[in-house]
């Protein structure tokens, strides 16, 4: 947020605006299948904030597109929770789409592919139920002015410890070791290789001179014995 | 038509009429009437209150079905007009057996054909395609100043230019028809000389002061020179074609993986630097860590200053709107399948998800790591190609010392201390290798797999051998070509 500027577009220039968010889907078996339609899961899937906030301050709304099969499958969701609760037999991919307040910026798609089976034994047997969530932000880059307010002026859903089923922050953490460590591997394969690749380039280099001077012997053999 | 005709003409009744009505192109192809515009017939009209759709039907099945409207265009207009010639409808014009003469004669001889009656003492007609050629004379006082040639006799100059008269020009016939009894043989090509050299002559001494003469070009040495090249190219035997047809197909085929090797060596150059840049950024780091802060400025300048690596060049999302983080983790389009499978290789081999979590720091380290395992692959590629130029080069040193017959002791000394070393890399741990162990990853580098294992680069396997042959192949044709030049 180094320079802070408006055009005549009313958008704040050099304003990046973060939100992160967690989507996903929880699951539960019913331990059968059911008589009269077949389903065999009750599951949920939504988009809350990572942090806790209320996002209907900026979000207009969010719109879960479903399989074709269920009726209705344009489900709206106007305020919070951002949810929608169905029973089903198969998975698919749910496109999620959220709008915003200001007219003026574009909505955010996100695909999720909602997964109800696991093969642990206990979540067979409906003792447990399945979560599938993930972490994504969405990034606001030049927001604008009303966007902006928007999205500074959130208040918190209610007291007590907000927390996710995943433990996002550690998950992080481990994440970036992982890249890092990797990172640092294939910066010393590359050097490795590189050296490899010098040698082999001089190597080559050695051999043309080497054959150079021979096929210059060689003609010269020639001329004599002419 | 035409058979009440027949049947008046043969009984030779009412002719009068008919006299002048021989068969001439007009008549076959086109009659000259103009058709009648059929009235659409509107007579029957559509009862009141019946709809359109049925009275549709009605109509057209009772009366228009046979002559429905075409769907493609019947009339051309232009062109013949009557598509079919009406052959036998009208009289034939008369013939006659007639004498005549050709003007294009000289002797007058009289002689018979078939003729129309109407053409009857015209000009032959064919006369007119008789052209004959101007042969320039010459007199002896000419002869004598201009036109003498050591080569030539003044005889035999004469019976040239008798025979290009009476042959009109064409040589090949003076060329056969030359007295060789009495005269000196000449080529065609002297014999178009002497004629031409005349000519001109004759035009530059009889043109008038100031004006241009018309020159008439032979060049005697080119003719002579096409026409002994034309001789060996026909003179070649079947053999010499096809070894010269094989010759040709191989030196494309040389010449075409000469110019990809070449394109492949440029690649590699470019890769080198782009490796070294790392390599500097790395050593910097380091430095910079244990040493002052002094260097640090100086060394950051140059390598800012210097190019990012190749591999992946991910969108920059500097537009304004929103977007979700995830997004800016996503391969571009551009990248090959070929590099995808070897990141997607490599991930699963250091245990990393292809779709971490997007924070912002995440999302650039990632991204940078993809970027470095894609300069790993390319890196790799060239190694290939530079193990296989090798190969090339050693082949062609073991053929050359072959060829010298023992050769000296030192170049094979060379040859193989420069050969081994490629062929068996020892990783040797020296500088940069012993410290990026300390850096990061706990396990020795002697037992730790190779990342770069898990790539694989198409073809690297399994063609050598067959590489090799290709080899052996091209340097026999080389050397081929060699000879033959």
């Amino acid at each position: 947020m180094a320079v802070q500027a408006q055009d005549n577009s009313g958008r704040l220039k050099g304003v990046t605006v973060v939100k992160p968010v967690i989507y996903g889907n929880i699951s539960r078996y019913f331990g059968k299948k059911r008589e009269e339609d077949g389903h065999t899961h009750q599951w949920t899937v939504y988009v809350k904030p990572y942090r806790n906030e209320d996002m209907s301050a900026y979000v207009k709304k969010v719109n879960f597109k479903l399989h074709d099969s269920y009726p209705n499958p344009n489900r709206v969701v106007t305020k919070p929770p951002y949810e929608v609760t169905e029973t089903g037999w198969g998975e698919f991919e749910i496109i999620i789409k959220i709008y915003f307040n200001d007219p003026m910026e574009r909505p955010v798609t996100i695909y999720h592919l909602l997964k109800l089976f696991q093969s642990e034994a206990d979540v067979m047997l409906g003792k447990k139920a399945l979560v599938v969530e993930y972490y994504d932000e969405m990034v606001f880059q030049d927001p604008t002015t009303i966007m902006n307010s928007l999205l500074a002026n959130t208040t918190s859903l209610g007291i007590g410890p907000y927390k996710h089923e995943t433990d996002f922050e550690e998950k992080k953490e481990r994440t970036k070791n992982k890249i890092n460590n990797a990172h640092s591997k294939i910066r010393y394969e590359i050097d490795q290789m590189n050296e490899k690749l010098k040698r082999a380039k001089d190597s080559i280099a050695k051999m043309k001179k080497e054959i150079a001077k021979l096929e210059e012997g060689v003609t010269i053999d020639a001329d004599s014995t002419l | 038509m035409a058979s009440s005709m027949d049947v008046r003409d043969i009984l030779e009744l009412d002719t009068g009429q008919m006299q002048n009505d021989f068969v001439t192109k007009e008549s076959l192809m086109y009659d000259g009437k103009k058709k009648k515009v059929k009235k659409p017939d509107a007579s029957i009209k559509r009862p009141e209150g019946m709809h359109r759709e049925l009275w549709g039907l009605l109509h057209t099945d009772s009366r228009y079905q046979t002559d429905a409207a075409p769907i493609i265009p019947s009339d051309t207009k232009q062109g013949y007009k009557q598509m079919k010639a009406k052959i036998g409808s009208s009289r034939v014009r008369p013939w006659k057996w007639m004498p005549f003469t050709n003007a294009a004669r000289k002797d007058g001889a009289v002689f018979y054909h078939w003729g129309r009656v109407a053409d009857e003492g015209k000009d032959y007609p064919f006369a007119r395609f008789n052209k004959s050629v101007d042969i320039p004379v010459f007199s002896d006082l000419e002869y004598q100043q201009h036109l003498h040639d050591d080569n030539w006799t003044r005889q035999e100059t004469d019976h040239l230019f008798e025979l290009c008269r009476r042959f009109d020009l064409r040589f090949i016939i003076v060329h056969d028809r030359w007295d060789r009894e009495k005269y000196k043989e000449h080529s065609v090509e002297d014999l178009k000389e002497r004629y031409y050299n005349i000519c001109n002559t004759l035009a530059k001494v009889r043109a008038p002061q100031g004006a241009e003469p018309k020159i008439k070009a032979f060049d005697a040495e080119h003719e002579r020179r096409r026409k002994s090249q034309l001789t060996k190219l026909f003179d070649r035997t079947q053999e010499q074609v096809e070894e010269e047809e094989f010759l040709i197909g191989e030196l494309k085929k040389i010449e075409l993986r000469k110019k990809e090797r070449e394109k492949k060596q440029q690649d590699l150059q470019k890769l080198i630097t782009a490796a070294d840049t790392n390599a500097d950024n790395r050593k910097a780091e380091r430095k910079n860590t244990k040493k002052k802060l002094q260097a640090r400025e100086i060394k950051d300048g140059g390598i800012l200053a210097a190019p990012e690596p190749g591999g992946i060049k991910f969108p920059d999302f500097k537009a304004s709107g929103t977007s979700l983080r995830s997004q800016r983790m996503k391969l571009p389009a551009t990248i090959g399948q070929k590099k995808t499978k070897a990141i997607e290789q490599v991930l699963e081999e250091l245990g990393l998800e292809f779709n971490p979590m997007p924070t912002d720091e995440i999302v650039n380290t990632f991204n940078m790591l993809r970027q470095d395992i894609v300069l790993l692959y390319e890196l790799k590629l060239a190694m290939s190609t530079c193990e296989y130029e090798l190969q090339t080069l050693k082949h062609r040193h073991d053929q050359l010392i072959a060829n010298r017959n023992g050769g000296s002791s030192l170049s094979s000394y060379l040859q193989s201390s420069v050969v081994k070393e490629p062929d068996t890399p020892t990783i040797s741990m020296d500088d940069g290798a012993g410290e990026s162990s300390q850096d990061g990853c706990a396990m020795s580098p002697a037992k730790r797999k190779l990342l770069m294992d898990t790539i694989d680069v198409v073809g690297t396997a399994s063609t050598p051998s067959k590489k090799r042959k290709a080899a052996i192949e091209q340097s026999q044709v080389l050397k081929k070509i060699k000879q033959k030049m």
